[in-house]
């Protein structure tokens, strides 16, 4: 048996393995550091997104409260919302349901009665209560009781609200704000950046 | 045996190639599914839900300007050429498409309440407005809340975050499914929504009538001057006892706050005022002049505004056969009391003399009168009788000859009717006498002369009084009259 051997057979010597290894590390190292940064970049921008979202939802929430509200009133923290709304619908417990409790779920007619500002349209005796508040992460509502979770957020949502009143009306501001998980070292100026702002005047001539 | 090999083989450098754009095209495809889906909530779902009731209150104004055809000219109000439907007294809208993004709204009025005084009717609308929505049929990505179902057809289950405020209805309308089509629990069924998916809101608004002599003791579009400069407007209730001239100055008294509501509202830049007002003054860009310190409420120059033209209204019924004009003292007993819908009408043609208007029996007494000519005469109103006098003409006459038993203004009320060829017309009242009265005259210029008591309220083109006159605007006026428009009493959103 004759072997062949090729001429010029060559194969890579030490130093090149080591040099392409070397280059081979650096560029996987660069890669699979873009990719992190890409990720944490993902992420941050999801998670604003995400937190933006919110901000809206706790500005829609509010200001349709608002616009069907008889009363909204801030606290000096303007942290805290109050707002009286009318019983549109007859709710378990309301007293047409304790004497009928197929009523519960029905709309109400409205009645009508004279106030020394005038007449004044009713739904039912009795008004519902809506607080908006800040618990922990959390942004409530809770009427008559029951809360609801309007938005829930590490990155701190504030909302600042504040109640104006005119001489038949009110209207009430909300700005909205959240700390991104990643500032660039000015957090105020961060958290300034986020604001989302909301007017929303009462549709109802204000009571109280 | 022979070996052979392969130089050149590369194929590891190709699939590291491969590997990393795999990898990074995994990113890019996660990156753009959430940011497709955020920006699918945040921008859509959340601009559909706002334009929603954009169009839910359009259709409140479609509806709320058919209420107001009600008091300016009711045989145009809800008609079949503009798509409503009528069944009693509740109307129904057609579907109004409109905007770039097909937005429709649906309307519904009935009458619901009828004031029982005088008549007018109160209207309730209710407006439901719908938009598509536009982008991907997705729910919304509230990984931050997870306390129940992000979507459910029954609305009374619904989870949290966006789909409890906003209820999009993907494929089924979920308000009629769980409450019915009307809200009420009839008729619920599940029906599938086109276009397909879309946002619904409702609402409910009241449209309370107006009346002529509606919160205001003066109201001119015109020229005003007014009053003495010892003269002053306020007001009281009559239907919390009597006028008391001392709780104006006595805030402590429960009557207090009805006693400065004797306001004058002038749509004209040059008001003239002198005296107390407890009130509030109203001018259209205008400076009052002279003792406007004297308002104790609120001097607002920024009010303009319109007086309705007037005519009779149509619902009277057809007038008595006697008498037809009163050109010798005249006592009539009208043959049934009325109502205030419904009166006792007679049409006359002159009056120069006294008519005295008897009650029937002891019931209280509705009497409408038509004068096609100038007034110059006198009425006596008994106690129980409430007058509606129309008067085509203009009005010279003595306060004294202006006799109101009953002592409450609204139990005689003059609408004088603006001349169709838009010439003037005058009210002259003139001294002795006092006067227990209310006055509706958009086309007329009224004086009052000598330092008359005055319960009671004018509205007309133009004002001038130059007496020390203590005038009472009555608050009870409020409902009292023929509607002139309406305006939206309340607002409630059926967020169900």
């Amino acid at each position: 048996m004759k072997l062949t051997h090729h001429s010029h057979q060559s194969g890579f010597t030490l130093a090149e393995i080591l040099t392409a290894m070397a280059i081979a590390v650096v560029i996987f190292a660069a890669i699979i550091t873009a990719s992190l940064a890409m990720q944490k970049t993902f992420n941050a921008v999801d998670n604003y997104f995400a937190t933006h979202i919110q901000q809206i939802r706790i500005i829609d929430y509010l200001n349709r409260d608002v616009k069907r509200a008889l009363i909204c009133t801030t606290s000096a923290d303007q942290q805290t919302v109050t707002l009286t709304i009318p019983k549109y619908i007859i709710q378990s417990g309301d007293a047409e349901a304790v004497s009928n409790p197929s009523l519960v779920g029905a709309m109400r007619t409205p009645t009508i009665s004279t106030t020394t500002s005038g007449f004044q349209v009713n739904y039912g005796t009795t008004t519902s209560t809506v607080v908006y508040s800040i618990n922990g992460a959390s942004i409530l509502r809770t009427e008559d009781g029951v809360v609801t979770t309007v938005a829930s957020s590490t990155d701190s949502l504030v909302p600042k609200d504040s109640d104006t009143e005119l001489t038949n009306t009110e209207y009430s501001t909300m700005a909205v704000t959240f700390l991104p998980i990643f500032t660039s070292g000015n957090a105020a100026d961060e958290r300034t950046g986020t604001t989302v702002f909301s007017l929303a005047y009462l549709r109802n001539k204000r009571r109280g | 045996m022979k070996v052979s090999f392969i130089r050149n083989e590369r194929g590891n450098v190709l699939l590291c190639a491969v590997c990393t754009i795999f990898v990074v095209s995994l990113i890019a495809a996660n990156v753009l599914l959430n940011c497709t889906a955020r920006y699918n909530q945040a921008s859509n779902q959340v601009r559909s839900w706002n334009e929603a009731l954009y169009a839910a209150e359009s259709g409140a104004d479609i509806a709320y300007n058919e209420v107001r055809k009600i008091a300016s000219n009711p045989a145009t109000a809800f008609s079949a050429a503009n798509g409503w439907t009528t069944s009693g007294t509740t109307y129904t809208s057609g579907t109004t498409t409109f905007g770039t993004n097909g937005l429709r709204t649906n309307e519904t009025v009935d009458l619901f309440y009828s004031d029982p005084t005088s008549g007018n009717a109160w209207y309730r609308i209710r407006s439901k407005g719908t938009s598509p929505l536009q982008g991907l049929k997705r729910t919304g990505m509230d990984d931050r809340l997870s306390n129940g179902n992000r979507f459910a057809a029954n609305g009374a289950t619904r989870g949290d975050g966006d789909t409890l405020l906003r209820k999009i209805d993907f494929k089924y309308d979920h308000f009629t499914a769980t409450y019915g089509p009307t809200g009420d629990g009839t008729n619920k069924a599940i029906v599938a929504v086109s276009p397909a998916p879309q946002l619904s809101r409702r609402i409910e608004l009241i449209a309370s009538p107006i009346t002529p002599f509606d919160d205001v003791a003066i109201k001119v579009t015109g020229n005003f001057y007014g009053l003495g400069s010892a003269a002053y407007i306020d007001s009281y209730r009559s239907s919390a006892g009597p006028y008391d001239p001392t709780v104006k100055t006595k805030p402590s008294d429960p009557r207090y706050v009805d006693s400065q509501s004797g306001s004058v509202q002038i749509d004209n830049a040059t008001a003239t005022i002198m005296g107390d007002i407890y009130g509030n003054l109203y001018t259209n860009g205008g400076t009052a002049t002279k003792k406007t310190l004297n308002v104790h409420g609120t001097i607002d120059n920024n009010v303009p505004f319109t007086l309705d033209s007037f005519s009779i209204p149509t619902y009277l019924p057809a007038p008595q056969a006697s008498p037809s004009n009163v050109n010798a003292n005249t006592t009539i007993t009208p043959p049934a009391a009325g109502t205030a819908r419904a009166p006792t009408m007679y049409l006359l043609t002159s009056f120069t003399k006294q008519l005295t208007i008897n009650q029937n029996g002891s019931s209280q007494t509705y009497v409408a009168i038509h004068l096609t000519s100038d007034f110059t005469g006198a009425i006596d109103v008994k106690p129980g009788v409430h007058v509606q006098f129309f008067i085509d003409g203009n009005v010279d006459v003595k306060a004294r000859d202006l006799i109101n038993e009953t002592g409450y203004a609204g139990n005689l009320q003059f609408y004088s009717i603006p001349p169709a060829d838009g010439s003037s017309q005058h009210i002259n009242i003139n001294s002795p006498g006092d006067l227990v009265a209310t006055f509706y005259a958009p086309g007329a210029d009224f004086t009052m002369n000598g330092n008359p008591d005055v319960i009671g309220a004018v509205i007309a083109k133009s004002f001038y009084g130059n007496g020390n006159t203590s005038w009472h605007y009555d608050r009870s006026l409020d409902s009292l009259g023929d509607v002139t428009d309406y305006r939206i009493a309340s607002y409630v959103e059926d967020i169900r």
